[in-house]
């Protein structure tokens, strides 16, 4: 288990707290919750019910969506400093996706209610948080786009189908 | 080189990575997979059996035979080579391409492994793996639909297209005029007949010949317009050549699929009939219903000369039945006629009976590689085939354009 100086010094580093000044940072490491992860083990899956966000410590995560009995998509690999799950934070529906290990990691986990505490104490350390959040929105928004585009062309090139000729 | 004359950079292959869960315990692995790998992996599906029909065709060139693979729920048809009908059967849902390329460089120790995906494509577009096919005019025309005109010209084809009276509902009917007389053009004595009146026609039109410019006074001036009026009747019996195809198809116990009337590309009007099921009989049959819708000509052509010769000299009467009867005769020559790029009866019989459906292809292809790599005077029989093939039709053409440039120069004179 880390130190409370390690996991302060870790979430200087992460983009999402990078703008959160020092003593509200130390408020809010206060709040999150270690979640210690073995290789290979999900986290949740997609559809079940959950309130937290994570953010990656140590190692590595693989975000996956079923596509067909025990193969699934990779939507995403994401390793330290990286973050997941913020959707139930805002919308309390079921995960959209599903999480599990790709090596030994570990997480760290900010629930509604430590959320809910930032804002009513430190709005403009909130701010900052939302403000980071968005972007990373926007990027994974572009990212999806993308992301369709290129399944969309590996469908094409798999299954041979000539359009161009069409 | 300015921007246009780059070749773009060809994108590189899309991949996917794959979670695969393991059976035993919790673990996964991660696979990358391109699209390239994924294409080798897939196994192809050709449509349920029930469904395709093979029938071979005996070459007497190339020493291969061909096959005709219908898709008897479409009535499309393709023509596979030997080659094409091996990787066709192993199609069966079960073997991935991959394993299907290795049967085949077994079996033929070659590497070409081009024919695959162009076997795939083809068997798609007869929507025997699945989608639908389009002419090359309409694939060239898509390919440069950025520019206006070329845009504009595949909206007005594709308006035209759209015009297509046709009924897949005409077996009875055709099966009711032949037995009401249509019978009668495939007894010995129908034939015989024909024949008889052709040589007569033959005669008059001998006759005529020698009173050409007496005759051509008839149309009073008007020749033009007179020959434009004959081009429209001719067009009218564009419609017994193809019935009288029919009447074949119903003398050998085959189904007539559709008759209608349509824009073929787009932009040739024209009656059509189909008769792809006559491919699953005897070249024999194949023969006869190739030859009969052109006898339509050779008959009404000497009908016309006869009532030409009968019609008194210099009328109007004798100079338009002169006129349409030459027409009559050009289109029975040309519909016979293999050499002229054109795919009509008579190429259809050369090819049947050279057992090479992809004559003209082939040696269109040859012509235009021995262009671009220069001559090479090594030719085998096949090679002398495609040379014959385009040199005669080369010159055949020709001669067509001259024939009817004199008639004209000398209608008008």
């Amino acid at each position: 288990m880390s130190s409370a100086a390690e996991t302060l010094a870790f979430l200087r580093e992460v983009r999402l707290f990078k703008d959160i000044a020092a003593p509200e940072l130390a408020t809010l490491a206060e709040s999150l919750r270690e979640r210690p992860l073995r290789r290979g083990q999900v986290l949740f899956r997609e559809g079940e019910v959950g309130e937290e966000m994570f953010v990656v410590q140590r190692g590595s995560i693989v975000i996956s969506k079923p596509v067909t009995g025990r193969v699934e998509q990779v939507l995403a690999r994401i390793g330290p400093g990286d973050f997941f799950g913020e959707m139930s934070l805002f919308d309390c529906s079921p995960r959209s996706a599903t999480i599990q290990a790709d090596s030994d990691a570990t997480l760290l986990a900010l629930d509604r209610e430590a959320l809910r505490r930032l804002t009513e104490q430190s709005p403009r350390a909130a701010a900052a948080f939302f403000h980071a959040l968005v972007q990373v929105f926007v990027e994974r928004l572009r990212a999806s786009g993308d992301l369709v585009a290129e399944v969309t062309r590996w469908g094409l090139e798999a299954t041979g189908l000539d359009l161009d000729s069409r | 080189m300015n921007e246009t004359d780059a070749s773009p950079t060809p994108p590189r292959r899309a991949k996917l990575e794959l979670l695969v869960r393991h059976d035993a315990d919790e673990g996964f692995d991660v696979r990358q997979i391109g699209s390239a790998t994924a294409f080798v992996q897939s196994r192809p599906q050709r449509v349920p059996d029930e469904s395709w029909e093979l029938a071979e065709m005996p070459s007497r060139v190339a020493g291969q035979p061909s096959f005709f693979l219908k898709n008897t729920t479409t009535d499309r048809f393709l023509l596979l080579t030997e080659p094409e009908k091996f990787l066709w059967q192993r199609m069966d849902g079960q073997t991935s391409l991959q394993e299907i390329a290795t049967a085949y460089v077994l079996r033929y120790g070659a590497f070409d492994f081009d024919i695959i995906p162009a076997l795939m494509r083809k068997l798609q577009r007869a929507q025997l793996l699945t989608l639908t096919p389009t002419s090359r005019l309409r694939q060239a025309l898509a390919r440069n639909r950025r520019r206006p005109v070329v845009k504009a010209i595949e909206s007005g084809l594709t308006a035209l297209e759209r015009i297509n009276i046709s009924s897949r509902n005409v077996q009875r009917a055709f099966t009711a005029a032949y037995r009401w007389g249509g019978f009668l053009l495939f007894t010995p004595a129908g034939v015989i007949a024909c024949l008889l009146l052709a040589a007569a026609g033959l005669v008059a039109g001998v006759k005529l010949w020698h009173e050409g410019s007496d005759i051509v006074a008839g149309f009073g001036g008007h020749a033009l317009r007179g020959l434009i009026t004959v081009k429209l009747l001719f067009f009218l019996t564009v419609a017994a050549h193809q019935i009288v195809h029919g009447l074949a198809l119903i003398h050998y116990r085959r189904r007539v699929r559709e008759f209608g009337f349509t824009f073929l590309h787009g932009f040739v009007p024209t009656f059509y009939v189909d008769v792809t099921d006559i491919f699953m009989t005897s070249r024999r049959a194949r023969v006869v219903t190739a030859v009969s819708g052109a006898g339509v000509h050779l008959v009404l052509g000497s009908a016309w000369f006869l009532v030409a010769l009968a019609a008194p000299l210099g009328s109007f009467t004798q100079a338009f039945a002169a006129a349409s009867g030459i027409i009559q005769w050009q289109a029975f020559a040309i519909a016979l006629y293999p050499f002229c790029f054109i795919e009509m009866d008579g190429y259809h019989v050369l090819v049947d009976v050279l057992g090479m459906p992809t004559l003209k292809q082939e040696a269109m292809s040859w012509a235009g590689s021995l262009v671009r790599r220069g001559a090479n005077w090594r030719m085998g029989r096949q090679e002398a085939l495609f040379a014959l093939y385009v040199v005669v039709s080369t010159l055949s053409v020709a001669a067509f354009v001259a024939f009817n440039v004199m008639l004209i120069v000398h209608a008008r004179s």
